[in-house]
């Protein structure tokens, strides 16, 4: 395998953790983008005022724009599940984003990442379900003619787990190209600006990628909510 | 209401575009998740070709009711 240089493999490292942070970059990376959105919410969000400063501002802007978009879908009732909807977008925007820095790595072009937040999204759609149904969330399984309940248990199983199977692999799929061919483009040319257009286009499905992510948890959870026909 | 970066029909455009991004994967997993089910109960029943042939075609109605579900979703959310 290529070996790449990245700031925490190196300095982890260089901490006598060399095994692990080889073998796990996708850990540390994603590790350092929480400590990224946990610094970087303290710093921006701290001391909130009544009239908002810089910081606080560009958060109620980022926040209140996701919401309006939740909402849109789900209607109000949505709202309890915003925050996992806010969080699940600005971890993938920011993993995403990290891997177009120069030293750094995207822990979502590393399967095992996506899968986990494709799971969660999976649990939490069904709990959803069971929360506002209970018992009769079952019938969305069902389908409307009882003689073919069986049947259509199988078939509806087949379809939940194909969403999880594309949302894993529509992101693992989109952020790993994009990091193969700036690895290639930057080892090959990296003097002669030949990846700008591809870091153009990284910033480009980084976003789409993350919205879509989004997008799809807001459909999947209004799904869950509507009632069964 | 709110702030927004975007027209309102950019909006609804992206999504659209965005949710319907989804049919071509959520039709091609699904008939592969069937037929893999249908595979290693095939080899852990030993009953092959059967199940697999029977899971394909589960897999298969499921991709289409996969379609037919983003089609009807597609009504709601995004006219």
């Amino acid at each position: 395998m290529e070996h790449h240089y990245y700031f925490i493999t190196e300095i982890l490292a260089a901490l006598g953790f060399e095994h692990f942070a080889h073998d796990w970059q996708h850990v540390t990376h994603s590790w350092f983008i929480m400590i990224l959105m946990i610094v970087g919410a303290v710093f921006l969000a701290g001391g909130i005022q009544m009239l908002p400063k810089k910081g606080q501002n560009f958060l109620e802007i980022t926040i209140e724009t996701l919401e309006n978009f939740m909402v849109d879908i789900t209607g109000p009732e949505g709202r309890a599940f915003f925050p996992f909807i806010a969080t699940i977008f600005l971890y993938i925007f920011l993993c995403n984003l990290i891997g177009l820095v120069p030293g750094f790595f995207s822990p979502t072009a590393n399967i095992n990442t996506t899968l986990s937040m494709a799971l969660c999204t999976f649990v939490l759609t069904h709990a959803i379900g069971i929360k506002f149904h209970g018992v009769k969330y079952i019938k969305h399984f069902l389908g409307p003619v009882w003689a073919l309940a069986p049947l259509m248990l199988i078939i509806e199983g087949i379809g939940h787990l194909a969403r999880v199977m594309s949302l894993t692999v529509r992101l693992f799929g989109n952020i790993f190209g994009k990091e193969k061919i700036l690895g290639v483009l930057f080892g090959l040319w990296g003097l002669y600006l030949v990846p700008l257009p591809i870091l153009f286009l990284g910033i480009l499905v980084s976003f789409i990628q993350a919205v879509v992510f989004m997008l799809l948890a807001i459909v999947y959870f209004a799904g869950a909510m509507e009632e069964a026909h | 209401m709110g702030v927004s970066f975007m027209g309102e029909d950019l909006k609804r455009t992206i999504r659209a575009l965005g949710f319907l991004s989804t049919v071509g994967m959520s039709m091609v997993f699904a008939i592969a998740i069937g037929a893999g089910i249908g595979y290693y109960l095939d080899k852990w029943l030993d009953t092959s070709p059967w199940l697999l042939l029977v899971f394909f075609g589960f897999g298969l109605v499921a991709a289409f009711k996969n379609l037919h579900r983003i089609h009807k979703k597609s009504k709601t959310y995004f006219e």
